[in-house]
């Protein structure tokens, strides 16, 4: 157990093999790259008069979330320290599956109910800023549920 | 679902966490389990009744209506 412990590392390592350290600097590395390529494109979509300004805020606001995408998709699950062997057993997973469901249903509810709403009342917004206030209210949603869940079952 | 899964641990020695890590799930499902408040899944279920050297319906009965 202890030996298999020591084998093991905080962040994992890649499944490609390589340390735990060659992992997280492929992940800042690639998430960097991607994020740039990305602040690159929406600036010359959006802005070119604030071109390098708006290439930077972009690339700043995704480096985070890309740079653990591809940490996640690098990533040897086997090798990462205290990550269960079948979480797909635990209860846990049934507690996701539980709070997905409610929050499937919700995101339909609001979206319907939105829908009939703007039907009768016109409305000018960003389509963008809608489907990320939907993606937010969803995962606020599942948060909420989940720890509810988690409360009464656990 | 009624279970006797603290019995069974406790007379081979098992603590809460040495059966999750026996059966590479978390601690909580064990906990969950002992409570009667999670039915596990088949496979769970086929791998506690390996382990334990029983049946499953050995360690687990419907609740009494």
């Amino acid at each position: 157990m202890n030996t298999e412990q020591e084998t093991k590392a905080r962040w994992g390592r890649s499944r490609f093999g390589g340390s735990q350290a060659t992992l997280i600097s492929v992940s800042l590395l690639a998430g960097a790259v991607l994020s740039i390529a990305a602040g690159l494109l929406f600036a010359t979509l959006n802005f070119p008069g604030n071109f390098v300004l708006a290439t930077l805020i972009m690339a700043a606001g995704l480096l985070p979330v890309l740079s653990v995408g591809c940490w996640a998709l690098l990533l040897d699950r086997s090798t990462l320290r205290g990550a269960t062997k079948n979480p797909e057993i635990s209860v846990e997973s049934q507690w996701y599956d539980k709070a997905a469901v409610g929050v499937f249903q919700d995101v339909l509810l609001v979206c319907g109910l939105g829908a009939a709403v703007l039907s009768f009342i016109e409305v000018q917004a960003s389509i963008g800023l809608i489907l990320a206030g939907v993606v937010g209210l969803a995962m606020a949603d599942f948060g909420v549920r989940y720890w509810l869940i988690k409360r009464a079952e656990g | 679902m009624e279970n006797n899964l603290p019995d069974h641990r406790k007379a081979r020695g098992l603590s809460q966490q040495a059966l999750a890590d026996a059966l590479g799930v978390s601690r909580q499902t064990i906990i969950s389990l002992e409570k009667g408040r999670y039915d596990p899944s088949l496979p769970l279920a086929f791998k506690l009744s390996a382990l334990f050297g029983c049946q499953i319906e050995d360690l687990f009965q419907p609740e009494a209506e």
